[in-house]
C-alpha cells in the first residue's frame, strides 16, 4: 500500500492540526471586554488555553446596599462602594486527564498592579481592610462578611477549580485604569495587563441637603 | 486505498472533537498534593444539633464550607442535595458547613430549597480556617481514616456519575469487598 507524497502532506497537516487543537495553545493570550449576560454590566476578561480571568463591573449602589445588609454602618458602606469593585471570577480551565494540558495554577492578588495616571501601586486587599474594620471595631458577623465576599489574595487551583469575590481597586467612581496581571502555570510566571478599564459610575449617588 | 485514507482522515477529526467536548465538561474533584489530619470540630445546626467529625470516623465526609449569599454555593446546593439522596446510609456523610451567617438567614435559605442534608454553623469563621479554605465554595473530602485526601475550589454537580464514583470508591469496603 503506496501512499502519494500529497496523501502524506495531508496526514502529516491533519495530525499536526489534531495534536495542536488537542493540546490548545496555552500560552496565547486573548483579552476582550463586553457586557456580562448575567450583571447586565461590562466585563473585561483575560484569557489562555488554561485560564480564565473576568472582572465584571459592580455599581456602588449594589454595593451600598450589600454591605449595610451586612452590618456596616452607612459611612462604612459609603467607602467600600465608592472604592470601585469589579465580581471577579477566575478559573483554572486546563483539563485534567489530558496529558500535557493539566496544570495548576496558582497567583497572588500582592504582585497584580493597578496602573492609574501612570503610576503603579498594588490593590487593596482582605488583609488590609481587615485592620481598618478591627481599628473601627466593626462587628464580628459584618467582618467575617467581608472576608469571604472579597477574592481570595492567593489561591491554588487545580484544573476545574474556581472563585467568583470581589476585587477592590480603590479609585473613585467612573476612574478608568489599567491592571497588570501575574499567575504561575505551565511552570511559568505568566503576565498580561488589561488596558482601560473603567470602575463603574456611581449613577445613583446621595441626595445632598441642597436638595 | 481512498476509502481507508479518507476513513482514517474522519477517525482522527472525530475522535479529536469528542475529545475537546468531552473536556469542557468534565468535573474534578483533584487530590490534594500532600494528605493531612482533618482538623477536629464541634459544631451545632440550626436546631442545635452538635455535629462533630470524630463522630464520623469510618465514613467518608464531604465537607463544603458555604454561603447563602455566595453565588457558586448557591448554585451547586442543588446538586448537593440530589448527592446527598443517593449516598446517604451507604458510608458518605454530608456536613455543609455555613460560614459566619445567623440560623434565621440560613433556615429561610434551606427552607427555599428543601435542603435536608446536616448544615452546622461556623457562625465565628473559625473552623473555615482551620483547613484552611480561602474562598467559598471549597468542599474537603475527608477519608474513613480522617485524611483530607481532596479539594474542590469552586462549585461542581455533585451528583454527577464521576464524581459520585469517586466519592464511593474511597469508602471502605464491606465483608463482601463492595
Amino acid at each position: 500500500m503506496m501512499l502519494s507524497s500529497v496523501h502524506v502532506k495531508i496526514i502529516v497537516f491533519l495530525l499536526a492540526g489534531f495534536v495542536s487543537g488537542y493540546a490548545g495553545n496555552i500560552y496565547a493570550i486573548d483579552q476582550k471586554t463586553g457586557i456580562d449576560e448575567q450583571a447586565q454590566l461590562p466585563f473585561w476578561e483575560v484569557s489562555t488555553g488554561g485560564m480564565s480571568l473576568r472582572l465584571i463591573q459592580r455599581l456602588p449602589i449594589q454595593s451600598r446596599g450589600y454591605f449595610l445588609a451586612r452590618g456596616f454602618n452607612a459611612t462604612q458602606a459609603e467607602r467600600i462602594a465608592r472604592s470601585c469593585i469589579f465580581q471577579t471570577v477566575f478559573k483554572n480551565t486546563s483539563q485534567g486527564g489530558q496529558p500535557g494540558k493539566a496544570s495548576t495554577l496558582e497567583y497572588n492578588l500582592n504582585d497584580w498592579r493597578v496602573i492609574y495616571k501612570g503610576k503603579k501601586r498594588k490593590m487593596k486587599t482582605r488583609q488590609d481592610w481587615a485592620s481598618e474594620w478591627r481599628a473601627e471595631k466593626v462587628s464580628k458577623p459584618a467582618q467575617i462578611a467581608f472576608e469571604w465576599s472579597l477574592y481570595p489574595t492567593s489561591q491554588q487551583y487545580k484544573p476545574g477549580d474556581y472563585n467568583w469575590g470581589m476585587s477592590v481597586f480603590n479609585l473613585e467612581p467612573g476612574s478608568r485604569f489599567d491592571l497588570e496581571i501575574t499567575w504561575m502555570q505551565y511552570g511559568r510566571k505568566n503576565t498580561a495587563i488589561i488596558k482601560n478599564m473603567e470602575c463603574a459610575p456611581d449613577i445613583n449617588p446621595q441626595p445632598t441637603e441642597a436638595l | 486505498m481512498k476509502n481507508i485514507f479518507y476513513i482514517l482522515i474522519m477517525i482522527v477529526s472525530l475522535t479529536g472533537m469528542s475529545l475537546a467536548m468531552a473536556g469542557e465538561k468534565k468535573q474534578t474533584l483533584p487530590a490534594v498534593a500532600k494528605p493531612f489530619k482533618a482538623p477536629e470540630f464541634a459544631l451545632k445546626d440550626e436546631n442545635d444539633i452538635t455535629y462533630r467529625l470524630s463522630d464520623f470516623r469510618g465514613k467518608v465526609v464531604l465537607i463544603n464550607f458555604w454561603a447563602t449569599w455566595c453565588p457558586p454555593c448557591r448554585i451547586e446546593m442543588p446538586s448537593i442535595e440530589r448527592l446527598w439522596q443517593k449516598v446517604k446510609g451507604k458510608g458518605v456523610v454530608i456536613l455543609a458547613i455555613n460560614v459566619g451567617e445567623s440560623a434565621d438567614t440560613v433556615f429561610k435559605f434551606t427552607g427555599q430549597l428543601q435542603l435536608s442534608f446536616p448544615i452546622p454553623m461556623d457562625t465565628k469563621g473559625e473552623v473555615i480556617k482551620k483547613y484552611p479554605a480561602a474562598g467559598l465554595p471549597t468542599t474537603y473530602i475527608v477519608s474513613p481514616a480522617g485524611m483530607v485526601t481532596h479539594r474542590a475550589v469552586g462549585s461542581r454537580e455533585w451528583d454527577d456519575p464521576v464524581l459520585m464514583k469517586q466519592l464511593m470508591a474511597m469508602r471502605i469496603p464491606n465483608r463482601n469487598g463492595k
